[in-house]
C-alpha cells in the first residue's frame, strides 16, 4: 500500500527512481481512491481513457535515464484546459461534446516531462461562480465537510487533490478560483503573476485577469508544478518574455497588513482571529509585520464585477451555436444563436453575459468601464509603491468558512464577496498564494493569503515554507 | 431596472431566456450595480492611471511576429470541421442571412 496521504512529488520521485513502486502502481493507487470516492464527492466529471498509454510513455521514461522530478506524477486537469482529443467542456452544456482540436500549451510542456492525466475536473461553469454549484454536471462536495462546498471555481481540481484523488492539480484563477478553494479544502494554491504561464488552449473568462495556477498539499508540491509550467509561449499575446521578468532580491523579511481593509462588512471574527495568530507565527520565523495602508484596495471586488463581466460577455460571443458546440436548430440564423446559446449557457453564465452587455453598452460605458480601468490602474500603483517598504502583503484568503450548498446561490453579491480577499492579486496582476492555517473547532479549515510583486513568485515559497514550519 | 431593459440585453446577446429569469435579473442588477457603483466614490485619481504601467522593467508592449503562416494548408481542416455541428460539402452551413 502506497501512503497517499503523506506523498509529495519529491517522494514519489525517489520511490520511482529507486523501484520501491512503479509508475502503474501509483497510478493504479490514485485510481483506486478514485473509484471508491468519486461517485460521492464528485470531483472529476471523466476519468480519461487513455491512462494506460501515458503510463508507459512515463516508465519509458524512467527505464531510459529521461525521467525528470514531474514523470509518473499523476495530475487532475481542471475541466476548462484543452488536452487534445479529451472533452473540454468548461463544465458547461453549451460544449458538453467539444473535442479539444490541439494541447493547451501547459498540457504539451506537462506531456513532454511525462505527467499522468487522470481525468479533468468539475468547475463552476466557465469559472464564474465560488462554489462549484453553477456546474452543469451537479455539486461536487467538500471532502472535509461534505454538507459543504469545495469553493470555486476550480472546486473539482482541489476536491481530487483533498480526497487523495491526485498527487497535485491544475486550476485557473479569474478572482479566486484557486486560492479560495484551496482555502476551503486545508491545500495550497497558487496564482502566479499575469503572463507567467501560458494560457494557449485555457477556455477563456475575462482575459485581463485569467492566471492558470497549481494546487498542492504543501508549498513545494506547489512550486514544483508551478516551475513545470512556468515560460513564456509565443502562443500567449500576453506571455512575458524570461528576460524581461523581474529577478528574485534578497529578502528585506518585513510583511504588510493593509489592517483598514481586513475589517468590512461580512468578514468572519473567526477568520480575522485566526489571522491574528498568522501574524505571530509569521514573527516567530522571523519577519516584521508592519500596518501599511491601501486605501483603494477595496474597490477591487466592484472593479473585478465591472472588468470581468465586460471581458466575460466579449470572450463568450464565440459560442454560436455555428462553428463548435451547443447547436439548436431554428428556422432562422438568429433564432439559431439566441436558441444554442439560451440553451446552453446556464443561469450564472447568461446572467453574467447579460451584466457584461449593460455595461458595455452606450451611455453606461464611461460610468462604468472606463471607470473601472482607472481605478485599476490606481490599484495597480497603490501596490507597487506598498512593495517598495514590504516583501509581501496578506491578508485571510476568504471572508468566510465553507458554506453549506444553496446558502449562497440565490444571493449574487453574497457569493460575489467570496472574491473579497482574492480579487485585488488578479487586478493588479501580482502572483498569490493561500495554505492552510489551522481549523476551528469542527474541523474547518482556516487560511493565510500571501501577495507579492511582479514575478516574485519565490517570496510566496519562501514565506510559505516558513509559515508551515509554525503552523 | 425595467423588465424591457433586460429584454433589449438579451437580444444584443443573443441568449434566449424566459420572462421569470428577466425578472430575477433585473432584481439582481440592482443590487449588483449599487455594489459596483461604488468605483464612483473614487475621486482624484491623478489622471495617468490611464495606460501607464510604470512597473519596473515590466512596460506594457506590443508583441509582434512576422505575418507568415505557421501551419501548412488544411493541417487542421478535418480536426476543426469534426466540431462543426452542421456541413454540407466541406463548408459550414448555416441558415439563409438575407
Amino acid at each position: 500500500m502506497i501512503d497517499l496521504r503523506n506523498l509529495t512529488i519529491k517522494k514519489a520521485h525517489d520511490h520511482l527512481t529507486k523501484g520501491d513502486f512503479t509508475v502503474s502502481d501509483l497510478i493504479d493507487a490514485y485510481l483506486s481512491v478514485i473509484n471508491e470516492k468519486n461517485k460521492d464527492i464528485n470531483a472529476y466529471i471523466e476519468i480519461y481513457n487513455d491512462i494506460d498509454d501515458q503510463v508507459k510513455i512515463a516508465e519509458q521514461m524512467f527505464a531510459n535515464g529521461t525521467a525528470t522530478l514531474m514523470t509518473g506524477i499523476p495530475i487532475a486537469l481542471k475541466d476548462n484546459m484543452l488536452f487534445e482529443g479529451h472533452i473540454a467542456s468548461a463544465s458547461s452544456h453549451m460544449l458538453e461534446n467539444y473535442k479539444a482540436t490541439y494541447d493547451s500549451s501547459i498540457v504539451k510542456q506537462l506531456k513532454n516531462q511525462g505527467v499522468v492525466f487522470l481525468g479533468r475536473t468539475n468547475m463552476d461553469e466557465f469559472a464564474m461562480g465560488s462554489s462549484t454549484e453553477t456546474s452543469a454536471y451537479g455539486n461536487t462536495k467538500n471532502p472535509i465537510d461534505t454538507s459543504r462546498v469545495p469553493g470555486g471555481s476550480s472546486g473539482g481540481s482541489v476536491a481530487a487533490l483533498a480526497m487523495d484523488g491526485a498527487l497535485v492539480a491544475l486550476g485557473s484563477d479569474t478572482g479566486g478560483s484557486i486560492r479560495q478553494p484551496a482555502a476551503f479544502c486545508g491545500l495550497v494554491g497558487l496564482k502566479p503573476t499575469y503572463g507567467a504561464v501560458s494560457r494557449y488552449g485555457i477556455i477563456s473568462m475575462g482575459s485581463s485577469l485569467d492566471q492558470v495556477g497549481s494546487f498542492g498539499k504543501n508549498t513545494e508540491d506547489t512550486e514544483i508544478l508551478f516551475n513545470a509550467i512556468n515560460d513564456y509561449d509565443d502562443k500567449d499575446s500576453t506571455s512575458v518574455k524570461k528576460e524581461e521578468r523581474i529577478l528574485p532580491k534578497p529578502l528585506k523579511k518585513k510583511i504588510g497588513v493593509p489592517r483598514s481593509f481586513l475589517t468590512g462588512d461580512g468578514v468572519e471574527s473567526d477568520i480575522i482571529k485566526n489571522f491574528e495568530e498568522n501574524c505571530k507565527r509569521l514573527e516567530k520565523a522571523g519577519y516584521e509585520i508592519v500596518d501599511i495602508s491601501l486605501p483603494l484596495i477595496k474597490y477591487s471586488l466592484a472593479v473585478y464585477y465591472i472588468i470581468s463581466p465586460a471581458e466575460v460577455s466579449s470572450n463568450l460571443a464565440r459560442y454560436d451555436g455555428i462553428r463548435y458546440g451547443l447547436h439548436v436548430e431554428a428556422d432562422k440564423l438568429f433564432d439559431v444563436y439566441t436558441k444554442s446559446r439560451g440553451k446552453g449557457f446556464g443561469r450564472e453564465v447568461r446572467r453574467r453575459i447579460l451584466l457584461g452587455t449593460y455595461i458595455l453598452s452606450h451611455g453606461y460605458y464611461d460610468a462604468y468601464y472606463n471607470k473601472a480601468i482607472k481605478v485599476r490602474n490606481a490599484i495597480k500603483q497603490e501596490f507597487e509603491k506598498a512593495f517598495l517598504e514590504v516583501d509581501a502583503i496578506i491578508t485571510p484568503t476568504s471572508p468566510f468558512m465553507p458554506f453549506k450548498f444553496g446558502e449562497k446561490l440565490e444571493d449574487p453579491v453574497g457569493m460575489y464577496l467570496s472574491d473579497l480577499f482574492s480579487v485585488p492579486a488578479n487586478i493588479a496582476g501580482i502572483p498569490a498564494m493561500s495554505l492552510p492555517s489551522g481549523k476551528n473547532d469542527i474541523g474547518l479549515p482556516f487560511s493565510l493569503h500571501i501577495m507579492a510583486p511582479l514575478f516574485r513568485e519565490d517570496i510566496l515559497f519562501t514565506i510559505g515554507k516558513d509559515f508551515e514550519k509554525q503552523v | 431596472m425595467e423588465i424591457e431593459d433586460i429584454k433589449k440585453l438579451a437580444v444584443m446577446a443573443r441568449i434566449d431566456m424566459d420572462e421569470d429569469e428577466m425578472k430575477e435579473i433585473a432584481k439582481s442588477f440592482g443590487s449588483i450595480l449599487s455594489y459596483v457603483g461604488q468605483v464612483q466614490e473614487v475621486s482624484n485619481l491623478s489622471g495617468d492611471e490611464v495606460a501607464t504601467d510604470n512597473i519596473e522593467n515590466h512596460k506594457l508592449h506590443n508583441i509582434m511576429r512576422e505575418d507568415i503562416a505557421t501551419n501548412t494548408r488544411g493541417e487542421y481542416t478535418e480536426k476543426i470541421m469534426a466540431e462543426v455541428p452542421d456541413t454540407e460539402s466541406g463548408f459550414i452551413k448555416v441558415k439563409q442571412i438575407l
